[in-house]
């Protein structure tokens, strides 16, 4: 809103657009991105009742999780089995899924509505009016979207985490620089969360009947992404796949480091994949977006 | 969106899969007991999803927009207009992926088939149906009192039959009586599961399946009735 206005006052100051002093605003793009940022993160913060019930139905969800994985570390005809479980403990698990369900927030399992609205109604052609380019406008957006549910709704979740008895209860990280590490992973997931939504954006702009596809690759992702189970409890064949595959960096990674799982030496690796995935998602987009947009039929009137 | 339904089918259970291949069966718990159970309880909200579908997305298209005014101008029952105002023929994937999921088990658990149990086995997926008809209905007349926030009601559509991926005798006590009193979740898929199998539930517990749906949903309609009196129209 604030940044329409913005556009229209200087319409009025200067209609032709030939007082080049009139666009300074927009001759820094990172400012504008910064406000376009700003104004999609503010936009989906303020339900603040959404997000706190938001809260409640993760909490549960939690809840079940924990039950189920306890049955099965606890009663289960392979338990004393060596390996078993892959190196994960109980509490180990029971800290994944609290985390686990906190970073859920930040992977996309839809659209971005506004822009979904705008590549299905022909907007994308006001876009293109726009002195701004549109990938990174686009990439802006969902990166506000990912990390808009984190305060009402992930904070309380991280607060339930540490309530519960010690059985259920959210476990400390591995060590001190294990959970700075964390902190560095997560901020890789949510690089990897925006630059894969934004990604799926433009492959949706190629294709005109791309929802539902689309719709299952996010499932995808976060399927593959250890939301559903920790990756290190798949089977073990799989393993050196699912350490690899772009949407590892989504949830796993980042808590390998946090639970210890992994060894520290190994930390550059799982550091290090979510970024260049991100990249391959953004520059692959960007190339994507160039070539479409030279033969873009806007659709609408 | 058929592969789509059925995607989202196989990836929700993919987690007790892999648990199960790994650390093996809990006792006499196999992972097709849990999976008998699992599926009863989604082809039953499959069949529910594939009638009421109109009522999911009820809170956007109707209610935020005013659309409701409409439907309550005609000289017929709100809930059928409701009901009727979308429906996706690909739903019926979860349903066909339930019934091959249940055929699946029962081979694997070597329960023979006869006529009697066959219809035993339609009585408590009708019962189930009512009650996830029931669970939409009164979720989506929650809108009428609140129409943004409405995750939490994934609780008890979604979320419902994810309580059945644990064995029952290890199910805590609160979530065991929630599911099976409040909504009876467990009612419609563990006990009649368990009567079919011969895993020592009694007959009349697996035949409560059906007046635990009815009832359900007659509170549903009711609770419906008194939120479209509370309704004030949001479009102009």
């Amino acid at each position: 809103m604030h940044k329409k206005d913005r556009y229209k006052k200087e319409e009025k100051t200067d209609p032709g657009g030939r007082n080049p002093a009139a666009y300074t605003d927009y001759k820094s793009p990172k400012k504008a991105y910064l406000a376009i940022f700003r104004i999609q993160f503010l936009e989906s913060i303020q339900y603040r009742a959404a997000g706190l019930t938001g809260a409640a139905t993760s909490i549960f969800w939690v809840l079940i999780q924990i039950v189920v994985y306890t049955v099965f570390f606890t009663y289960a005809d392979n338990v004393s089995l060596p390996g078993v479980s892959n190196g994960m403990s109980l509490s180990q698990t029971v800290s994944y899924v609290w985390l686990a369900e906190f970073l859920l927030l930040m992977q996309p399992s839809n659209f971005n509505p506004d822009i979904l609205r705008k590549i299905e109604s022909g907007d994308v052609g006001i876009e293109l009016c726009r002195p701004m380019d549109l990938h990174s406008l686009w990439a802006a957006q969902n990166a506000a979207r990912a990390v808009s549910p984190l305060l009402w709704r992930g904070v309380p979740i991280l607060l339930a985490g540490f309530l519960p008895p010690p059985a259920w209860r959210l476990g400390p990280p591995a060590s001190p620089l294990a959970f700075l590490l964390f902190l560095v992973g997560c901020v890789g997931a949510w690089i990897l969360c925006f630059s894969f939504s934004t990604f799926l954006c433009v492959v949706r702009l190629n294709v005109p009947w791309g929802n539902g596809p689309c719709y299952m690759i996010f499932l995808l992702a976060m399927v593959l992404g250890g939301t559903y189970l920790p990756l290190q409890l798949w089977p073990d064949f799989l393993q050196p796949f699912l350490l690899l595959q772009p949407f590892a960096g989504y949830t796993d990674l980042p808590l390998r480091l946090y639970l210890g799982t992994m060894p520290l030496s190994d930390a550059w690796l799982l550091l290090s994949l979510p970024i260049f995935w991100s990249a391959v998602f953004l520059f692959w987009g960007r190339r994507l977006m160039h070539r479409r947009l030279k033969t873009i039929v806007v659709q609408g009137g | 969106m058929i592969p789509q339904v059925f995607l989202v089918v196989i990836t929700d259970p993919i987690g007790s899969i892999c648990m199960f291949a790994r650390f093996g069966s809990i006792g006499e718990w196999s992972m097709e007991r849990i999976l008998l159970i699992y599926s009863m309880a989604i082809t039953a909200f499959g069949l529910a999803e594939t009638f009421c579908r109109g009522f999911d997305s009820f809170p956007y298209k109707m209610v935020q927009n005013g659309e409701f005014d409409r439907v309550l101008l005609r000289p017929r029952s709100t809930v059928v207009q409701v009901m009727g105002s979308v429906f996706h023929i690909h739903r019926a994937a979860r349903v066909l992926s339930g019934c091959i999921a249940i055929a699946w088990c029962l081979w694997q658990l070597q329960i023979p088939m006869t006529p009697l149990k066959i219809l035993f086995l339609l009585y408590s997926l009708c019962g189930g149906m009512l009650l996830y008809m029931g669970v939409f209905i009164w979720t989506s007349g929650i809108s009428f009192f609140s129409i943004k926030g409405l995750e939490w009601i994934y609780i008890f559509t979604n979320g419902g039959y994810q309580v059945t991926r644990c064995p029952m005798p290890y199910m805590p006590r609160l979530l065991k009586n929630i599911f099976t009193f409040l909504i009876p979740i467990l009612a419609v898929s563990y006990y009649p599961a368990s009567v079919l199998c011969g895993w020592g539930e009694p007959l009349w517990k697996g035949l409560l399946s059906l007046p635990a749906g009815i009832g359900f949903l007659s509170t549903s309609l009711l609770m419906w009735r008194f939120g479209v009196r509370h309704y004030r129209s949001t479009g102009s």
